[in-house]
């Protein structure tokens, strides 16, 4: 495989209008002119649908999109600067009827990268503006009008007594629905009893017990 | 995902493209697409009697001249955007002949105002002219989008309200063929109202026409 001899960061070319004076900018990018023809020959060939020097073109513009969104997003954690990269390359292959091989190809690889980046903040700041950064959560459990480990069955005893108590069909609804929180679904399965047989019978064993535990 | 995985797999999808053409050639084959869909829907509706009398009234012509200038610059611009590397400063082309148009209205509208009686400066509700200028540009905006889906979606706001400018602006010309409205205080709050109207109203849907779409458009999954 080819390597470039990047000796600059290429993200400063410059946004303007790129139709002339690409000597002058291949001497900006840091690139020698034979490396800029270079990357213009194998996207040429990649229109074309040369599959070899595509992959030569997207592995040796790996490292310097790598070196370009690490220099535009510092701060990034590497997975997502990997993929705001992975992005780059994607676009760069949707857009790649775009490139005209007539004009040099790092500005144009250089604005879609530019814009994906851009868009990459965007979406960051975006979801940031969502999210709200806590360095602990409050306990509440241990407040005294919080702690009440014991009033959620009231007495357990007493719970299970009056489940006992209740007609088979509606025992087995509660058992199936509220014990062991089975979908209506799969009670119905466990049980040959219809959906809503399994619905009414919860509904009346509900009702049972509220007023058996008072 | 990997980047050498996505890398094998885009090198798997590396089918040969036609190149787009240049912006200037791709604004004249929308041109060619697009003046006979706005000639047909004014032959249906038919033109108006005092059309040939109208053409050689100078501000008419100017206006008409403004209009479809506006549209053939919009639509440059708009393919212009849409390759990346490219200054986005073209967006500013359509500016001079918009300028010419919306001076002709301005004087026309100073002159109505100065003038006494009821030739003066006259306001009735025109509804009219908002369909009709989205009719009569229907085709060149469908069109238009279509090709706009082509390019590199930079800057999808800006390029949106570039092409319905330039479809509604196209629009209006060929409204004006065949709708006998030329007082100019209607003609820029109806007509040029509308225009603006459609295009801001483009601009605001501008990432919804135009997106990468990457993984619709290059048939991999979103990295």
């Amino acid at each position: 495989m080819r390597t470039m001899s990047a000796r600059r960061e290429i993200d400063d070319t410059p946004a303007a209008d790129t139709g002339g004076g690409s000597a002058a900018r291949v001497q900006a990018t840091g690139h020698s002119k034979s490396d800029a023809e270079r990357l213009s020959s194998l996207m040429r060939q990649a229109q074309d649908g040369d599959a070899a020097s595509y992959r030569e073109l997207l592995t040796t513009l790996l490292p310097l999109l790598r070196r370009v969104v690490r220099r535009r997003c510092g701060a990034m954690p590497a997975q997502d600067a990997e993929d705001i990269v992975q992005e780059i390359l994607v676009s760069l292959h949707n857009a790649r009827a775009t490139y005209d091989p007539a004009r040099p190809f790092l500005p144009w690889l250089m604005a879609i990268a530019r814009n994906r980046v851009a868009d990459a903040a965007r979406r960051s700041v975006r979801r940031s503006a969502h999210e709200v950064a806590v360095e602990r959560f409050d306990e509440t459990f241990w407040g005294a009008e919080t702690y009440t480990p014991a009033d959620v069955y009231g007495d357990p005893e007493a719970l299970h007594q009056a489940i006992r108590k209740l007609p088979k069909g509606q025992r087995t609804a509660i058992e199936m629905l509220k014990l062991r929180e089975m979908s209506l679904k799969e009670a119905a399965a466990a049980t040959s009893m219809s959906v809503g047989a399994l619905k009414v019978a919860v509904h009346r064993a509900m009702k049972n017990l509220r007023a058996a535990l008072g | 995902m990997e980047t050498n995985d996505l890398i094998r797999r885009l090198t798997a999808a590396a089918t040969p493209v036609d190149r787009l053409p240049p912006p200037s050639k791709r604004a004249g084959y929308w041109m060619a697409a697009a003046l006979p869909a706005v000639a047909l829907v004014v032959m249906l509706v038919s033109p108006r009697d005092d059309l040939a009398m109208k053409l050689m009234e100078s501000r008419f012509a100017i206006e008409q001249a403004a209009a479809f200038l506006t549209a053939i610059a919009a639509a440059f611009a708009a393919f212009y955007l849409i390759v990346p590397g490219r200054s986005v400063w073209v967006a500013a082309l359509p500016i001079p002949p918009l300028a010419l148009w919306l001076a002709s209205l301005g004087d026309g509208c100073l002159r109505a105002w100065l003038q006494p009686g009821a030739d003066g400066l006259r306001f009735y509700p025109d509804w009219i002219c908002l369909p009709a200028i989205a009719l009569v540009g229907f085709v060149p905006a469908v069109v238009m989008v279509l090709m706009l889906r082509r390019g590199a979606p930079l800057a999808p706001h800006l390029t949106m309200a570039l092409g319905a400018l330039a479809a509604a602006a196209l629009g209006n010309f060929g409204l004006r063929l065949f709708h006998q409205q030329d007082a100019s205080l209607m003609v820029l709050i109806w007509q040029f109202g509308s225009v603006a109207l459609i295009s801001a109203l483009a601009s605001w849907n501008g990432a919804r026409l135009l997106n990468w779409g990457l993984a619709r458009r290059a048939g991999l999954p979103r990295p």
